[in-house]
Protein backbone atom coordinates (compact mmCIF):
# COMPACT_ATOMS: atom_id res chain seq x y z
CA UNK A 1 0.00 0.00 0.00
CA UNK A 2 1.42 3.50 -0.92
CA UNK A 3 1.90 6.31 1.44
CA UNK A 4 -0.68 8.05 -0.43
CA UNK A 5 -3.17 5.72 0.74
CA UNK A 6 -4.79 8.21 2.89
CA UNK A 7 -5.60 10.39 -0.08
CA UNK A 8 -8.94 10.11 -1.05
CA UNK A 9 -9.19 10.26 -5.05
CA UNK A 10 -6.49 11.15 -7.91
CA UNK A 11 -6.98 12.09 -11.83
CA UNK A 12 -4.53 12.65 -14.58
CA UNK A 13 -5.22 14.09 -17.30
CA UNK A 14 -3.00 15.17 -20.51
CA UNK A 15 -3.80 18.37 -22.11
CA UNK A 16 -2.45 19.24 -25.52
CA UNK A 17 -0.79 22.62 -24.23
CA UNK A 18 2.80 22.97 -22.90
CA UNK A 19 3.53 23.40 -18.94
CA UNK A 20 4.02 26.69 -19.02
CA UNK A 21 0.37 27.27 -20.38
CA UNK A 22 -1.47 25.34 -18.04
CA UNK A 23 0.50 26.09 -14.37
CA UNK A 24 -0.60 29.57 -16.11
CA UNK A 25 -4.13 28.73 -16.23
CA UNK A 26 -4.22 27.78 -12.78
CA UNK A 27 -2.03 30.75 -10.72
CA UNK A 28 -3.44 33.91 -13.22
CA UNK A 29 -6.66 34.71 -11.74
CA UNK A 30 -8.15 35.72 -15.08
CA UNK A 31 -7.76 32.48 -16.85
CA UNK A 32 -8.85 30.09 -14.18
CA UNK A 33 -11.96 32.24 -13.44
CA UNK A 34 -12.61 31.02 -17.16
CA UNK A 35 -12.74 27.08 -16.56
CA UNK A 36 -13.13 26.82 -12.53
CA UNK A 37 -16.11 24.62 -12.13
CA UNK A 38 -18.94 22.34 -13.28
CA UNK A 39 -20.32 22.82 -17.07
CA UNK A 40 -22.18 26.52 -17.24
CA UNK A 41 -20.64 27.74 -14.27
CA UNK A 42 -19.46 31.39 -14.05
CA UNK A 43 -17.21 32.76 -12.03
CA UNK A 44 -18.51 36.47 -11.05
CA UNK A 45 -16.45 36.75 -7.96
CA UNK A 46 -12.99 35.69 -7.08
CA UNK A 47 -9.40 36.37 -5.82
CA UNK A 48 -6.38 34.52 -5.58
CA UNK A 49 -2.94 36.04 -3.56
CA UNK A 50 -0.66 33.31 -5.21
CA UNK A 51 2.33 33.07 -2.80
CA UNK A 52 2.47 30.55 0.05
CA UNK A 53 0.61 31.64 3.16
CA UNK A 54 -1.85 33.13 0.34
CA UNK A 55 -5.69 32.89 0.62
CA UNK A 56 -7.86 32.13 -2.48
CA UNK A 57 -11.72 32.09 -3.04
CA UNK A 58 -13.96 31.38 -5.82
CA UNK A 59 -17.95 31.97 -5.93
CA UNK A 60 -19.80 29.90 -8.66
CA UNK A 61 -22.79 31.04 -10.17
CA UNK A 62 -24.19 27.58 -11.44
CA UNK A 63 -26.85 27.39 -13.78
CA UNK A 64 -29.42 26.67 -11.43
CA UNK A 65 -29.39 29.34 -9.66
CA UNK A 66 -26.68 28.10 -6.78
CA UNK A 67 -23.85 29.92 -5.75
CA UNK A 68 -21.19 27.73 -3.95
CA UNK A 69 -18.42 29.74 -2.79
CA UNK A 70 -15.06 27.89 -1.86
CA UNK A 71 -11.69 29.13 -0.42
CA UNK A 72 -8.27 28.20 0.76
CA UNK A 73 -4.28 28.82 1.23
CA UNK A 74 -1.99 28.20 -0.95
CA UNK A 75 0.52 25.87 0.85
CA UNK A 76 3.33 25.15 -2.13
CA UNK A 77 4.26 27.13 -5.54
CA UNK A 78 6.70 25.38 -7.61
CA UNK A 79 6.46 27.26 -10.96
CA UNK A 80 5.32 24.96 -14.22
CA UNK A 81 5.47 21.77 -11.39
CA UNK A 82 3.25 21.49 -8.52
CA UNK A 83 0.88 23.70 -6.79
CA UNK A 84 -0.85 22.49 -3.34
CA UNK A 85 -3.92 24.60 -1.50
CA UNK A 86 -6.39 23.57 0.87
CA UNK A 87 -10.12 23.92 -0.30
CA UNK A 88 -13.21 24.49 1.69
CA UNK A 89 -16.57 24.92 0.98
CA UNK A 90 -18.39 28.19 2.44
CA UNK A 91 -21.16 26.39 4.53
CA UNK A 92 -25.19 28.10 5.14
CA UNK A 93 -24.24 29.54 8.12
CA UNK A 94 -21.08 31.26 6.96
CA UNK A 95 -18.38 28.97 8.12
CA UNK A 96 -15.60 26.96 6.74
CA UNK A 97 -16.63 23.40 5.92
CA UNK A 98 -13.99 20.41 6.43
CA UNK A 99 -11.38 21.22 4.69
CA UNK A 100 -9.34 18.80 1.82
CA UNK A 101 -6.33 20.09 0.80
CA UNK A 102 -6.03 19.43 -3.10
CA UNK A 103 -2.11 18.76 -4.86
CA UNK A 104 -1.43 19.16 -8.47
CA UNK A 105 1.09 17.91 -10.30
CA UNK A 106 2.33 19.14 -13.78
CA UNK A 107 4.70 17.30 -16.14
CA UNK A 108 5.52 16.88 -19.49
CA UNK A 109 4.17 14.76 -21.83
CA UNK A 110 5.81 15.10 -25.18
CA UNK A 111 4.72 18.80 -26.48
CA UNK A 112 1.67 18.07 -23.75
CA UNK A 113 1.03 18.38 -20.09
CA UNK A 114 -0.05 15.53 -17.58
CA UNK A 115 -1.71 16.95 -14.94
CA UNK A 116 -2.16 15.04 -11.60
CA UNK A 117 -4.44 16.05 -9.04
CA UNK A 118 -4.96 14.18 -5.87
CA UNK A 119 -7.42 15.57 -3.15
CA UNK A 120 -7.10 14.36 0.35
CA UNK A 121 -9.97 13.67 2.70
CA UNK A 122 -8.36 14.39 5.76
CA UNK A 123 -6.23 17.99 4.98
CA UNK A 124 -5.77 18.31 8.81
CA UNK A 125 -4.37 14.90 9.69
CA UNK A 126 -2.39 14.03 6.35
CA UNK A 127 -0.65 17.08 7.98
CA UNK A 128 -0.28 15.69 11.89
CA UNK A 129 0.07 12.00 11.27
CA UNK A 130 1.78 11.40 7.48
CA UNK A 131 2.88 8.51 8.83
CA UNK A 132 -0.66 6.81 10.41
CA UNK A 133 -0.88 3.47 10.06
CA UNK A 134 -4.18 3.45 10.51
CA UNK A 135 -4.63 5.38 7.43
CA UNK A 136 -3.86 2.22 4.82
CA UNK A 137 -6.25 1.26 2.62
CA UNK A 138 -9.14 2.82 3.81
CA UNK A 139 -10.61 4.12 0.48
CA UNK A 140 -10.13 0.53 -1.17
CA UNK A 141 -12.13 -0.97 1.82
CA UNK A 142 -14.62 1.08 1.41
CA UNK A 143 -14.71 0.56 -2.75
CA UNK A 144 -14.99 -2.96 -1.78
CA UNK A 145 -17.87 -2.12 0.92
CA UNK A 146 -19.97 -0.03 -1.47
CA UNK A 147 -19.08 -2.56 -4.68
CA UNK A 148 -20.93 -4.96 -2.44
CA UNK A 149 -23.30 -3.58 -0.90
CA UNK A 150 -24.79 -2.58 -4.39
CA UNK B 1 -26.97 14.40 3.82
CA UNK B 2 -25.77 14.38 7.42
CA UNK B 3 -23.01 16.38 8.95
CA UNK B 4 -19.88 16.04 6.58
CA UNK B 5 -17.93 18.08 9.38
CA UNK B 6 -19.18 15.91 12.20
CA UNK B 7 -18.18 12.43 9.98
CA UNK B 8 -15.09 13.91 8.93
CA UNK B 9 -14.44 14.51 12.60
CA UNK B 10 -15.63 10.91 13.18
CA UNK B 11 -13.50 9.42 11.03
CA UNK B 12 -10.85 11.51 11.64
CA UNK B 13 -8.72 9.74 14.17
CA UNK B 14 -6.58 7.00 13.60
CA UNK B 15 -8.05 4.49 16.31
CA UNK B 16 -11.27 5.23 14.92
CA UNK B 17 -10.51 4.56 11.34
CA UNK B 18 -9.13 1.22 12.54
CA UNK B 19 -12.28 0.42 13.71
CA UNK B 20 -13.96 1.57 11.04
CA UNK B 21 -11.85 0.00 8.33
CA UNK B 22 -12.03 -3.70 10.27
CA UNK B 23 -16.44 -3.66 10.27
CA UNK B 24 -15.44 -2.28 6.35
CA UNK B 25 -14.05 -5.89 6.13
CA UNK B 26 -15.22 -8.44 8.27
CA UNK B 27 -19.27 -6.95 9.11
CA UNK B 28 -20.26 -7.29 13.23
CA UNK B 29 -18.16 -7.20 16.03
CA UNK B 30 -18.92 -7.20 19.94
CA UNK B 31 -16.75 -4.08 21.74
CA UNK B 32 -14.47 -6.85 23.04
CA UNK B 33 -13.81 -8.24 19.88
CA UNK B 34 -13.15 -4.38 18.37
CA UNK B 35 -11.03 -3.85 21.57
CA UNK B 36 -8.92 -6.74 21.08
CA UNK B 37 -6.16 -6.12 18.60
CA UNK B 38 -6.55 -2.42 19.71
CA UNK B 39 -3.43 -0.85 22.35
CA UNK B 40 -6.40 0.69 24.17
CA UNK B 41 -8.64 0.16 27.50
CA UNK B 42 -11.79 -1.13 27.10
CA UNK B 43 -13.21 2.54 28.09
CA UNK B 44 -11.29 4.04 25.72
CA UNK B 45 -12.44 1.92 23.05
CA UNK B 46 -16.01 2.43 24.07
CA UNK B 47 -15.38 6.41 23.95
CA UNK B 48 -14.19 6.13 20.13
CA UNK B 49 -17.20 3.38 19.49
CA UNK B 50 -19.60 6.49 20.81
CA UNK B 51 -18.01 8.94 18.99
CA UNK B 52 -18.75 7.42 15.44
CA UNK B 53 -22.44 5.88 16.75
CA UNK B 54 -23.19 9.62 17.16
CA UNK B 55 -22.15 10.63 14.07
CA UNK B 56 -24.18 7.57 12.39
CA UNK B 57 -20.70 5.74 11.11
CA UNK B 58 -22.17 3.03 13.14
CA UNK B 59 -25.32 1.38 14.26
CA UNK B 60 -25.83 -1.16 17.49
CA UNK B 61 -27.45 -4.29 17.61
CA UNK B 62 -28.18 -6.34 21.11
CA UNK B 63 -28.04 -9.71 20.94
CA UNK B 64 -29.00 -11.14 23.84
CA UNK B 65 -26.44 -9.51 26.62
CA UNK B 66 -24.16 -8.70 23.96
CA UNK B 67 -23.87 -5.16 22.21
CA UNK B 68 -22.45 -5.53 18.25
CA UNK B 69 -21.50 -2.90 15.89
CA UNK B 70 -21.76 -2.54 12.21
CA UNK B 71 -21.31 0.37 9.91
CA UNK B 72 -24.33 1.92 9.01
CA UNK B 73 -24.51 2.14 5.14
CA UNK B 74 -26.04 4.77 4.64
CA UNK B 75 -22.97 6.34 5.86
CA UNK B 76 -20.97 5.30 3.68
CA UNK B 77 -23.03 5.95 0.90
CA UNK B 78 -23.40 9.54 2.13
CA UNK B 79 -19.45 9.72 2.26
CA UNK B 80 -19.43 8.21 -1.21
CA UNK B 81 -21.83 10.45 -2.67
CA UNK B 82 -19.64 12.97 -0.90
CA UNK B 83 -16.28 12.17 -3.00
CA UNK B 84 -18.26 11.60 -6.32
CA UNK B 85 -19.16 15.50 -6.34
CA UNK B 86 -15.40 16.12 -5.80
CA UNK B 87 -14.74 14.15 -9.02
CA UNK B 88 -17.58 15.79 -11.29
CA UNK B 89 -16.15 19.26 -9.98
CA UNK B 90 -12.85 18.39 -11.43
CA UNK B 91 -14.12 16.31 -14.32
CA UNK B 92 -15.75 18.59 -15.59
CA UNK B 93 -13.04 21.62 -14.62
CA UNK B 94 -10.48 19.73 -16.99
CA UNK B 95 -12.92 19.51 -19.78
CA UNK B 96 -13.64 23.70 -19.70
CA UNK B 97 -9.79 23.98 -18.86
CA UNK B 98 -8.95 21.85 -22.10
CA UNK B 99 -11.35 24.10 -24.19
CA UNK B 100 -10.24 27.36 -23.09
CA UNK B 101 -6.14 26.38 -24.15
CA UNK B 102 -7.26 25.65 -27.11
CA UNK B 103 -8.85 28.85 -27.85
CA UNK B 104 -5.88 30.87 -26.24
CA UNK B 105 -3.95 28.98 -29.18
CA UNK B 106 -5.65 29.29 -31.90
CA UNK B 107 -5.57 33.20 -31.16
Amino acid sequence: MSKDADRTFRMERVISAPVEEVFDAFVIPEQLASWWGPEGASIPDYSMDVRPGGKWRTVMQLPDGNKPEVSGVYRTIEKNKRLVFTWAWKQDDGSRGHETEVTVTFEPAGKNTRITLVQSLFAEVAHRDRHGEGWESSFNSLEKYLARAA
Amino acid sequence: MPEMPTLFGALADPTRLAIVERLLREGERSVGEIAEPLPLTLPAISRHIRVLEEAGVLERRVDRQWRRYRIRAQAMHDLDEWMARYRSFWTASFDRLERMIEKRRKK
